[in-house]
């Protein structure tokens, strides 16, 4: 029997940016239970983003509520959440190691400890050979990936990730999508992922929440029923992704036309 | 090392040389020939190295009062503690106020009053408060260093970029550790920015000093001060190639302090 992990009730957000009011979320509820790896997509600018950000007390909703694990959200991040960022967050003056230590160095782990772990986690990214190099001399794709195992290192049981493929090219995302999903399949975390990118949702997640365009409410919520553990490249061509790829494109096709009308 | 280093520095050191021959060739041209005291370019007012370096090794020797190495040390010493002295308040009190809006704005006006107050203008109340010595020209080079550092720091105070300090909070950072390990390395990438500048004007600081400051002060501002009670080019020369020569090593060492900490920023990456 599976447990509701993030409950989101009814959750709106509206801007003040001078004397205007900008909405951006109105009237948003979901249920994200455990182990459950749900993606948010929808035309940009629909406040998919937002919603993420106030699962993640990085900014307060206007009106409604979101539980974590029962607890109403405040101020400060709920502790067994772990974040991704779309942008760079990778520490440019820590090496890859000492930036995938960080939040154990936070949590005052041994020393031995984290170096055991993270070396762990260098291996599992395929960071070897770089654990003393600086962000600086690292390509995009593995910066995002020291920021991915960064977060993970530390077992967070819930993750947020906003776009954290976005910045990527093709090639680079779908490898990223591949090690994902392997190291989801191993921990399975309960994961909010927002893009854009519907090919990417249908990829990764269980469960695909559409939004309308600004301001952004639900349009649709779609289950995946491709089964796991599913391969990146060959999924692609597969008429199960077609068809389920088409029914969503007709539902955001359907925002995109009436912004464009 | 990259190809064609060797002859770069073969240039510097011709340029150099030729500069310095022209110089004691020129000064030695009489204006009109046999008569003693004319010439085309006098040396009375700019010397020659040849006398330059006579009165280089006279002024090292122990035949003086105050030898040349112990002005050279005395302008050194306080020169350092001024730098240093600046830098640290001059960090702390920018990442005060860098991180802290409301003790921003009510420091601000004074801030910017007494910035822009020329230092020089403090001279004789310096002077006056702390004596001829030593301590008074630390606390001039401190009052030009620490504005400089002190406004770069509040700077990079500023714009630490908001997401890092989210992602480590997300990582189970609480304020203290935000602050070690984002707020100040982020912020001192800025200071050090500032160091180069800084060792600099320390050192126009500390020479100022010592023009006023006496024999009690020494240090070469005085010997340059007192050629020019005694019309002595020489010695003027002499002095301002020991500043030079003090300049350029305290600059590369610094130098070599900020490529150290700044490794991994991409502009001191090695290629």
């Amino acid at each position: 029997m599976s447990r509701v992990r993030i409950a989101i009730r009814d959750l709106s957000k509206t801007f003040v940016q001078g004397p205007r009011e900008v909405p951006a979320v109105s009237a948003v509820s979901f249920d994200v239970q455990d182990r459950e790896f749900v993606a948010v997509v929808g035309p940009s600018g629909c406040g998919k983003s937002t919603i993420l950000n106030m699962i993640g007390s990085l900014i307060a909703p206007t009106s409604g509520e979101i539980l974590v694990d029962g607890t109403r959200v405040g101020a400060r991040p709920a502790p067994q959440i772990g974040y991704v960022f779309q942008k760079d967050t990778v520490f440019p003056w820590r090496t890859v190691e000492r930036n995938i230590a960080l939040g154990l160095e936070y949590r005052g782990l041994g020393r031995a400890e984290v170096v055991a772990r993270v070396k762990e986690a260098v291996k599992l990214a395929g960071l070897e050979g770089f654990e003393e190099a600086f962000p600086a001399t690292l390509s995009g794709g593995m910066r995002q990936r020291v920021a991915l195992m960064r977060s993970l290192v530390v077992n967070p049981e819930i993750l947020l990730m906003d776009e954290p493929f976005g910045a990527l090219d093709t090639h680079t995302k779908l490898n990223l999508h591949a090690e994902l999903l392997g190291l989801w399949g191993s921990r399975q975390q309960t994961v909010v992922f927002v893009t854009h990118d519907l090919s990417e949702a249908i990829t990764l997640a269980d469960r695909i929440v559409v939004m309308t365009r600004r301001p952004g409410r639900i349009k649709l919520v779609y289950d995946v029923k491709l089964p796991r553990p599913r391969d990146v490249i060959a999924l692609r061509e597969s008429a199960e992704y077609l068809r389920e790829y088409g029914e969503i494109w007709h539902a955001l096709g359907e925002e995109f036309q009436e912004r464009l009308g | 090392m990259k190809p064609g280093h060797g002859s770069v520095w073969a240039w510097r050191v011709g340029i150099l040389v030729a500069f310095l021959v022209a110089w004691e060739y020129l000064t030695g041209i009489k204006a009109i020939s046999k008569m003693p005291g004319l010439y085309w370019i006098d040396p009375f007012f700019i010397s020659r190295p040849s006398a330059i370096a006579r009165r280089f090794v006279f002024l090292m020797s122990d035949e003086v009062r105050l030898p040349l190495w112990r002005m050279a040390l005395s302008t050194v010493q306080s020169t350092l503690w001024g730098f240093m002295v600046g830098i640290t308040s001059g960090f702390v009190a920018g990442l005060l106020l860098g991180r802290n809006d409301r003790i921003a704005r009510v420091f601000d006006p004074f801030i910017v009053a007494f910035n822009s107050l020329p230092r020089i203008a403090l001279v004789p109340l310096i002077t006056m408060v702390f004596g001829f010595g030593l301590l008074a020209k630390i606390v001039l080079a401190w009052s030009i260093v620490f504005f400089i550092v002190f406004f770069n720091t509040f700077q990079g105070a500023r714009s630490v970029d908001a997401d890092l300090i989210s992602s480590a909070r997300f990582l189970g950072a609480g304020e203290r550790q935000i602050l070690r390990t984002v707020i100040v390395p982020s912020t001192l990438a800025w200071t050090f920015a500032s160091l180069t500048p800084s060792i600099s004007f320390a050192l126009i600081g500390v020479v100022v000093g010592e023009f006023i400051g006496g024999e009690s002060g020494g240090g070469l501002g005085y010997l340059i001060i007192q050629s020019l009670g005694t019309l002595n080019a020489a010695d003027m020369m002499v002095a301002l190639f020991v500043l030079g020569a003090i300049g350029i090593v305290m600059a590369l060492g610094i130098r070599q302090i900020e490529v150290r900490l700044l490794r991994w920023r991409p502009e001191y990456q090695k290629r």
